[in-house]
């Protein structure tokens, strides 16, 4: 495999992992970022180095990536499609809290996302007198349990709970935005294709249905490759 | 292609490459004038891989796409937003307008809606009309003929309606409906509200052999690579340079119109933004394109002794009349679309359907309309936030519980993907004269140059608009058999209404008009207090109702543009 395209096989299984990469690729230790940024999203300058400067970067220190990775596989459970470390949910969040680690942004990764670890953590000290990575999967459970409805919370545990909301949101969040989520979710776009219509058994099972008029009007995707002529009224003619 | 400098002169300098400054390059380069192109921010291609965000999947981004640099997420196609670094602006008394700038070659139309709908003579005629003070003294029948020649030469799906105030043209045809679009439909027939097919500039089929045919992505908004859509860039600016008359400067802020003794124009003066050195051009005429507000800084800013207000500020109007377009928007909850099958529904990169304004004769307490439209992206790529904070917020309708995690959380999120129909009104604002953009003169960008301070209310008639809007929600979601989302928000809220700016259609501020006291550019976009200067792009909006502007801006420029070269023939300027 050439560098470049191994390179690209790292990146796609796990977007944003500085310390993956660094372990993986530095050999030569030289302008990985730069190689690795050829295959990214149409950045400026400005925002290539600033990826850069957080891919190569630490916020969370061990410890506190393999709690968010615990919580994480518990909100969203491994299933036929992967699992968090597939959906790259933990390099998501080490990201964003780099990311949002502006006044803009009130010091969202510290004053959040860390602070609700050491929370919720204090939570499980309290209740089992352990840490969340110390705990069985059933404990973490019988807590969450407590923290993340609506419609029980107590007061003692409203901090904890908005902390667990928070942290449902960004791992739902990388799920859904991952290849293996996007699976799941069912999404199917994001090729070239020619659009010609809701599919048949859908419209049935939705009871809606085109309209003649309407439908009589529409593109005739046989014919879009047939350079457009109009009348002088402006009817199209092709 | 970049030139530092040049002892050249030019025909004209065209400032701004957006939708009036593409269009105006197009036509006088294809004349044969020399041109100089000067853009403040760098060059795009949406045809370059490096740039491109079209395609990229969400995971691509290590923030998946969230919008910490890009206002709308990180495959929006726009370098700037309504905050551009180091080029500040403000608003006095209370006030809020936010000012949108794309800094780059093509300008917003990179990124806009490619709504393209045209004036109808009603806004023409809109003190007969409406009863603002001043009708544009041009008529639909004055810019028809450059409506129609815009639809042949870029692309315009639609269809024929014989609508009283929204015109026909020459449409390719449009695309089927989505699933959620047949609700709208469904529902907003029973309300007695009419819904056509959605008029946008997208080649549903070609119209030459230099652009691609849309391939159904739904991302207009990262802006096509295949040219597929509409921008200045991909179908004005990146062809003209081809024909070798027309130098690009890119990265160029202007500073200001440099005069000779007498007023008239000499060329501009400009700031290299790599270099920070300032320089100048000369040219036979100056055609500003640099958005209305931009536009009016730049006048505002040429200040000599022939013009101490600012350069055809005779009128005092410069910055005045600014408006934008009335927005309000309601997410409507249908449970009949939960649970729904998967399939490719992105579609084109906007709505499939929409209404246009439909009470013409109807009495009401406010003087201007709106149309309506609908979201497109019920199905579409799942992006950062996907689920919302609370994925299962809905269950609260079904007496169901709200919260929790694990593998009921994700099917709930399943449920509920592409449940929610958002639906947005956009109405005619009224030119006010006391809604302005002018110069701050305590405050310069960091290139020097003194910046804009906006002043803008809305009126009575504006709010009243959208508190019928907010009503019309509701009558649609009943018949939509949908479930209003938040609370109505009431006159404490002012009804839900857009802050101003906030809908990026920034129209006015060099306002025509025939007469040189109560405007300032003529019919043919020139100002009235110096023959060698036109500002073509919508600062001389007399007024748009509810209309998207780019479609009328660049057929106004073009029309201009023919002016020019008939005049610059008769050796007028």
């Amino acid at each position: 495999m050439k560098r470049r395209d191994s390179i690209k096989t790292i990146l796609l299984s796990a977007i944003g992992t500085s310390i993956t990469l660094e372990s993986c690729i530095t050999p030569e230790g030289e302008n990985i970022a730069n190689k690795v940024w050829e295959y990214q999203y149409g950045r400026t300058a400005y925002e290539k180095s600033r990826d850069e400067k957080f891919l190569n970067s630490v916020f969370f220190n061990d410890n506190e990536l393999s709690t968010i990775e615990r919580i994480a596989n518990i909100i969203v459970p491994p299933n036929e499609f992967g699992d968090i470390k597939d959906a790259g949910v933990v390099e998501m969040i080490e990201f964003i809290a780099k990311d949002w680690s502006t006044p803009a942004h009130n010091n969202y990764g510290e004053n959040v996302l860390r602070k609700g670890l050491t929370v919720l953590d204090e939570l499980f000290q309290k209740e089992f007198g352990k840490t969340i990575l110390e705990c069985s999967e059933d404990e973490i459970k019988t807590v969450f349990d407590k923290i993340s409805y609506q419609d029980n919370i107590s007061d003692e545990l409203s901090e904890a709970a908005s902390f667990f909301a928070t942290y449902r949101y960004f791992v739902v969040t990388g799920w859904f935005t991952s290849e293996v989520g996007m699976k799941d979710l069912g999404y199917k776009g994001n090729i070239p294709n020619v659009w010609d219509g809701v599919p048949d058994e859908v419209l049935k099972k939705h009871s809606v249905s085109y309209d003649d008029e309407w439908i009589s009007k529409c593109v005739d995707q046989s014919k879009r490759n047939e350079t457009a002529k109009w009348d002088e009224d402006g009817n199209l003619l092709t | 292609m970049e030139i530092l400098n040049t002892k050249k002169k030019y025909d004209a300098i065209i400032v701004g490459s957006g939708a009036a400054g593409g269009m105006a390059t197009k036509i006088l380069s294809d004349a044969g004038l020399n041109i100089a192109l000067i853009e403040a921010g760098p060059y795009f291609d949406p045809a370059d891989p490096k740039q491109q965000t079209q395609l990229k999947w969400t995971w691509e981004s290590p923030r998946r796409g969230s919008s910490v640099t890009r206002r709308f997420g990180d495959f929006h196609m726009s370098y700037g937003d309504w905050k551009v670094d180091g080029e500040p602006y403000s608003s006095k008394e209370d006030t809020n307008f936010m000012w949108w700038r794309s800094r780059m070659l093509g300008g917003r139309t990179n990124h806009w809606g490619r709504i393209a709908s045209r004036l109808g003579p009603k806004d023409f005629k809109c003190k007969d009309s409406y009863g603002i003070d001043q009708n544009w003294p041009i008529s639909y029948e004055d810019i028809k003929p450059y409506y129609d020649k815009l639809d042949r030469l870029i692309g315009v799906f639609g269809t024929k309606e014989n609508l009283p105030n929204d015109p026909d043209g020459f449409f390719l045809p449009p695309p089927k409906p989505r699933l959620h679009e047949l609700y709208y439909i469904k529902g907003a027939k029973k309300a007695g509200i009419n819904v056509i097919p959605s008029r946008l500039s997208v080649l549903t089929k070609r119209i030459n052999n230099e652009r691609g045919l849309c391939f159904y992505c739904g991302q207009c908004e990262r802006s096509c690579s295949v040219y597929g859509d509409f921008s200045a860039s991909s179908c004005y600016v990146i062809p003209s340079l081809k024909g070798g008359f027309v130098d690009l400067y890119t990265d160029s802020m202007v500073r200001e119109i440099t005069t000779d003794k007498n007023g008239r124009a000499t060329g501009i003066s400009y700031i290299n933004k790599k270099n920070g050195k300032e320089y100048k051009l000369e040219s036979k005429l100056v055609i500003l394109g640099a958005s209305s507000c931009s536009s009016a800084r730049i006048l505002l800013n040429s200040k000599s002794s022939a013009h101490p207000n600012g350069l055809g500020n005779s009128s005092g109007l410069i910055g005045k009349y600014l408006q934008d377009t009335v927005g309000t928007s309601k997410q409507i909850f249908i449970p009949e679309l939960m649970n729904r099958e998967t399939y490719n529904e992105d579609g084109v990169g906007g709505a499939h359907v929409y209404t246009p304004w439909w009470l013409h004769d109807k009495k009401l307490d406010f003087p201007l309309g709106y149309h309506i439209e609908t979201s497109y992206r019920n199905l579409g790529m799942p992006q950062f936030g996907v689920g919302g904070y609370i994925p299962n917020d809905f269950n609260k309708f079904f007496g169901l519980r709200v919260g929790g995690y694990g593998d009921q959380i994700r099917k709930d999120v399943k449920k509920y993907w592409g449940s929610t129909i958002s639906l947005e009104t956009r109405g005619g604002a009224l030119p006010n004269v006391n809604n302005y953009c002018e110069i701050d003169n305590d405050k310069k960008d960091k290139f020097g140059i003194p910046v804009l301070k906006f002043k803008y209310n809305w009126s009575d008639s504006e709010l009243k608009q959208a508190k019928h809007a907010q009503d019309t929600y509701e009558e649609l979601a009943y018949n939509m058999d949908g479930i209003i989302l938040g609370d109505k928000p009431g006159k404490d809220q002012n009804y839900g209404i857009s802050t101003p700016g906030s809908i990026i259609h920034e129209v006015g501020t060099t306002r025509m008009g025939d007469n040189p006291n109560t405007s300032v550019v003529d019919k043919y976009e020139r100002l009235h207090d110096v023959d060698n200067v036109y500002v073509v792009d919508a600062g001389p909006f007399v007024f748009k109702g509810d209309k998207n502007p780019t479609w009328t801006i660049m057929a106004l420029a073009w029309r201009t543009s023919e002016h020019i070269i008939s005049e610059l023939k008769k050796q007028n300027i």
